[in-house]
This record gives C-alpha cells, structure tokens and sequence, in this order.
C-alpha cells in the first residue's frame, strides 16, 4: 500500500490542482498555477535529453503566467532564464519574476504603434537574445507539443479520483490543458466531451482579431498547439460576466481564483445543470491574488462599468462561430477543424 | 525468506530417496490486462503488465532428483524449463541433500504460441517443484525474480495473491493493485485460429510513442481505481485502450467484430494478449442478464469460426497456491 511523500520541490508541488465537488455533477480543478505543468514538464525533459546545459540560457516571449512557472522552474534547475516582455506586464508579477532571478526585457512601449504590435516586437527581440548567447533554449509553449503532454498528469488525477468523466470544460489559450487534458482522458474514455471557452475577438475559433479586455484566455495568433478536433463545444463570452462568475466562484464555493476560471465556471454550471447525468469538469487556471485590485475590487469594477454586471442565465447557440449574437454565444463545434467549420458545413450536431 | 517444512525434519531413511520427488503447479492466464511502459517509482520507464490469470488451465511439473545427469521430458520448450530448474537447484545449494540433477516432467493443458502463458506455466511449475523437493517455500516474489531469470521475459502468474503491475523483464513488481480483481467473467477466443502464433522468443518489444506512454500513466491510475473500488467498467475500459494501442505492434484480427459484440452485448471491454493471439470480452459478472449476453457472444464467437479459448468467471480472492508432493 502506498503512504503520503513529501514533495521533492516546490514546482512539483504547485502544478497539482485539488479536485473539489462543487455540485452533485460537478467538479473544479482548481491550480495554483496551471502553467506549472507544461513549464516544468518541458524543462525537466529538455533537462534529460541534455538539452540544457550548464551554460544554457532559457528564454521565452511572455507576459503571463507560464514565465512566472519557468522562472520558478529555473531556480530548481540553477539555470539563467530571460524573459522577453512588454509594458503591458503587471507590475507584481515582474517583481515577481526579478526576485526569482529571471531576467526580463520590456520591449519599448512605442513598438504597440509599429505593425504587428507588441507581439512581432517581442519576437524580433527574442531572435536577438538568442543570437546573443551561445547556447539558448526556448520552450516556445504555443508549438511545442509536451506541453499537452505535460496533462497525462492532471487525466491521471481525473480518472483515479472519479473514475468517469463525461464532460470537460475549460478556458482556451495556447490549447495545451484543454487538448492535453481530455485527448489523454479519451485514451480511456473515448466519448469524454470537449467544451472549450474563449473570449469575443479571440482568433482561436474563428472568430475576427479585435480589442479584448479580458487577459490570459482568447488568442491574437493561432497557436500550434491547438488540435480543433478535440472540442465538441465552444463558448465565447464577456469581461463583465467573467468577473461576475469568478466573484460567484468565490462567494459560493469559497475557491479564490482569477477571471478564467470565472469564465468556464460559468459555462461549466449551466452545462452541468442541463445534463443532471453527466460528470462535468471544469479547468480553474489560476488564483485570485493578482486580481484583488481589480476583480475582487468593487470600486475598480464600477469604474470600468462591470459593477453588478448581469450575468445571462444561458448562451445564445449560434450558426456561425463569428455570429456577434450576444455576450455570451456557443456553437456546436463537433471534433472538426477551422477549415471545416469556416467552409460552412452545418454542425451535424447542432441539437444536442 | 525461506521457510523449512516440516518434511525437513523427518528422519531421514524412512523411504528410498529415489522415490522423493517434487511436485509444482502453476496456472495459466488469458493475455493481459494492460501492457506498456511505466515508471517504476525512480522516474525510470519500465515494461510491465497486468496479466488475467486463468486458473481452469495450467502445467504440472514433476522433479525426479537424480546425482547424474539433467533430463527433461514432456516440453517442446526444454531450454527455458531446463535453466529454470538449474536455477531452482542452484537457489537450494548448501541445503540439506540437494540433488546433483534430476529429471523434469511436464504436463500441460495450455495451449502454445496464442499468449497464454504455456512457458511461464512450465517454468514456474518447474521452480516450484524443485522447491518442493526440497521443502522450500518460495515467496512469490521469488519465483517470480527466478522465472524472469529463466526465461528473459515472464509474465505475473505466479504472484498469484494479488493484483499487480509486474515489470515482466526485471521480475518487480511495480505496484499492487489490490488483492483480488473486481467480479467479472472473460469471454475468450483465439483471434488466429489454426495460424503459427506468436514466437515469444523473437518477439520484437513495442516502440511506444511519447503520446502512448503518457496514455500509460493515465490507464495505471484508472486500473488502479478500477481494483480498488470493483468497477469491471472502467477495468474493461483500461484493458480497451490497451488493446488499441496494441495494434500498432501486433494486431489483432477481427478486433473490431470482437469491439462492436462487446458493445452490443452490454459488455465492458476487451482485451488481449500482447504477445500472443487470444482476446476476451469483459463483462460484469453482478449484472442482472449477463448470463444471456454471455452466451450470445459465446455463439456470436463460434459463429464467426473462432476458436474458444477461456470462459473466466468471476472468483474471490485465492490463497497462495501450497503445492506438496
């Protein structure tokens, strides 16, 4: 039989999220820091196949978490690890990053005026850090393919612990956890469903690049990392009832967690609530401490007109994923790629 | 450890030595459960596998001791059998009148070359029937380190008191699962009947992918929840998808026909052997009805000109198997 150990190091400790019942159906995974995973997973192993020297110097463009979980990783590891950033980047989390060892490089705020933006700025800066050093890694978390790989580790968790899940939902960035998750999940239970969630003007289902106040979830660029076949379901929703759900997040669970989480916790509930007999999931990112001053704050809330946001009590089904049909809008993506949805075929599964 | 029977005790010369012999059995099984690569606790892969123990078939092994040569009677596989009991021999030396050789007799109903098990069979009966002439009883897990020993690659039949992840070319077990399998009935077949079957000896190990390993670790913790809370559902589910990937490496035939009948008959799973040719469905034995779909799929089997190899029913947590001469 086996008994509790402790954990070899930090980073070990914090990718594991704690599975908490939330309703009869109804199960959080909720991460101190999602981003772990990946982060860790692609160093360790880049670490073994002697990837990484010594005098390696890991570098990455990133502006979020998943530098926070490098940087973290790095100290385990005593490698120097550079950050290419923006000004955009929150202030705590640089404070963060510095005192970790990490160095970071803020591109020049006048490069959000050029084309591309920030993002083509960082990209040229990153190709110079690494001219700049003789030997360089660089994780590239959007395309390189152990980061789903690193989640066998959180569908372990799953089906150890509930044995069935019929239903994962999940916030959709750089694609990573939700593919990763539920592909190994399939591995076992082939039927599992996919309900991925993103935020309106998010490239990642097909809808037009535009202004998105919400951070951490909704893409500007396709990542590679991105297998469309996964997903039977996609939701795209708004900043104001992300922020609501995550405060419900809070005020009734008690789970303090950031705007992400909020956003596929308000999917996640209605789903659940419409299929009493499925085991739903639902993927909660990150924690809340980065938001207290503005989430979890009702004067910056009211300021930015969000204060007492309603939240609607379903999504709109939608016939084409860039329909602005409302705040929060879904359509039956049905496991096809971009190409085979924007080419216009009806959803065959469309009712459910 | 090492435990003295009482046997030992005896006085000696009370019966002619030439008529002490040894006797030792060993069951066969259907295939595995799961087979795959696994970490061993270090952070080190492993080969390793969860065997279905089929206790209705197996081999005898009866050892005659002799201060001469080695003889071997009764096997096709004299090679594996015949270190199997030098190793055994070599165990027991310093041992009270150990003997110089001996003879070995093999009697079996396991069917060879279709993954059942026949060599492991063979081999462990052999282990334990030296044991037994020396009135030694060996811990499973020592049978289990000298099988490997003997035969390169071995299969867990002889850790016959619970279920276990048992890295079958190191001889380790990697994990227990529990202590017995959750109640279900097998429904086997032979997917290539009258074919050559599977020559274990040169039997290529599979090339497993990043993204199969990672599917490993994710069927380990559900076997292991699988055991631990009696749930043949997600058992069959685990021993499906190893199956699947399976058929990267040796497929079977008609896996598909043998998938469709499972559903169709409310069943939970199938799996298969990963070196060999034999398949079964998994079904819950607890199920109101399972006797009806058992026996639909019995005859769905034989209608297809498959050849029946295993009716398993459910059974409750056996003892450790005392052989005595």
């Amino acid at each position: 039989m086996r008994i509790r150990t402790s954990f070899e190091e930090a980073t070990e400790a914090y990718q594991i999220p704690k599975l908490i019942r939330l309703a009869p159906n109804l199960y959080a995974a909720a991460f101190t820091l999602m981003k772990m995973i990946p982060a860790r997973h692609i160093l360790k192993k880049a670490e073994a196949e002697g990837r990484i020297d010594p005098d390696t110097v890991i570098v990455e463009t990133t502006s979020g978490t998943f530098g926070l979980a490098l940087a973290m990783q790095a100290v385990h590891l005593d490698r120097r690890l550079i950050l290419v950033s923006d000004p955009v980047i929150d202030e705590r989390l640089y404070r963060r990053l510095t005192d970790l060892g990490a160095v970071v490089e803020r591109v020049p705020a006048a490069a959000a005026a050029v084309t591309g933006g920030y993002q083509a700025a960082r990209l040229e800066r990153l190709a110079q850090v690494r001219a700049e050093h003789e030997s360089t890694f660089c994780p590239e978390q959007y395309s390189n393919p152990d980061n789903p790989r690193a989640y066998a580790t959180v569908a372990e968790l799953m089906l150890e612990c509930l044995g069935q899940v019929d239903c994962v939902v999940g916030p959709v960035g750089s694609g990573g956890s939700m593919c990763g998750t539920v592909s190994y999940l399939r591995s076992v239970l082939p039927e599992c469903r996919a309900i991925g969630v993103d935020t309106h003007h998010s490239v990642l289902f097909g809808q037009p690049d535009g202004h998105r106040e919400l951070r951490g979830m909704g893409m500007s660029l396709m990542p590679g990392n991105l297998d469309h076949t996964v997903f039977d379901e996609v939701h795209w929703g708004t900043a104001p009832s992300a922020y609501a759900a995550t405060r419900q997040l809070h005020q009734r669970h008690g789970l303090f967690m950031g705007p992400t989480s909020g956003a596929a916790y308000q999917v996640a509930r209605w789903w659940a609530q419409a299929n009493p007999d499925a085991l739903t999931v639902v993927m909660l990112p990150d924690e809340g401490y980065r938001y207290q001053d503005s989430v979890y704050d009702d004067e910056w809330l009211m300021a930015q007109g969000h204060l007492d946001a309603p939240l609607p009590p379903e999504p709109v089904q939608v016939d084409h994923p860039a329909d602005p049909d409302g705040p929060w809008t879904t359509y039956g993506w049905a496991r096809r790629t971009v190409a085979e949805v924007l080419a216009g075929e009806r959803d065959p599964a469309r009712v459910r | 450890m090492k435990v003295r029977n009482l046997r030992e005790l005896e006085p000696t010369g009370s019966r002619p030595a030439e008529f002490e012999v040894g006797v030792g059995h060993a069951p066969a099984h259907h295939g595995e459960l799961v087979q795959g690569m696994f970490d061993d606790g270090s952070g080190r892969l492993c080969r390793a596998l969860v065997t279905l123990p089929q206790r209705d078939r197996g081999s005898r092994a009866v050892f005659y001791p002799s201060q001469n040569h080695w003889g071997i009677v009764g096997t096709p596989e004299l090679i594996k059998v015949r270190r199997a009991a030098i190793l055994a021999l070599r165990e027991f030396t310093g041992h009270p009148s150990p003997a110089k050789g001996g003879q070995i007799e093999i009697t079996s109903d396991v069917p060879r070359g279709v993954g059942m098990g026949s060599s492991t069979a063979d081999v462990t009966a052999t282990i334990r029937a030296v044991a037994d002439y020396h009135g030694v009883s060996l811990s499973t897990e020592d049978v289990g380190r000298l099988a490997v020993l003997a035969e390169c690659a071995s299969d867990s039949i002889m850790i016959d008191d619970r279920v276990v992840l048992f890295a079958h070319r190191e001889g380790v077990v990697l994990e227990t699962f529990g202590h017995r399998l959750p109640p279900m009935i097998v429904v086997g077949c032979d997917t290539e009947p009258g074919g050559d079957g599977v020559d274990t000896l040169s039997f290529r190990p599979a090339d497993y992918d990043d993204r199969e390993l990672g599917a490993f670790q994710v069927m380990r913790a559900a076997l292991r929840r699988a055991v631990a809370t009696d749930d043949v559902a997600l058992l069959g589910r685990v021993a499906t998808a190893s199956a699947r990937i399976n058929e990267r490496f040796l497929p079977k035939p008609h896996l598909d026909f043998l998938l469709d009948l499972c559903r169709r008959h409310a069943g939970c799973g199938v799996q298969v052997a990963h070196s060999g040719t034999v398949a079964g469905l998994i079904f819950d034995a607890r199920r109101p009805g399972v006797e009806d779909d058992v026996r639909d799929c019995v005859a769905a089997i034989e209608g297809r000109g498959l050849t029946l190899t295993a009716m398993i029913s459910a059974e409750p947590a056996e003892a450790n198997v005392k052989v005595t001469a």
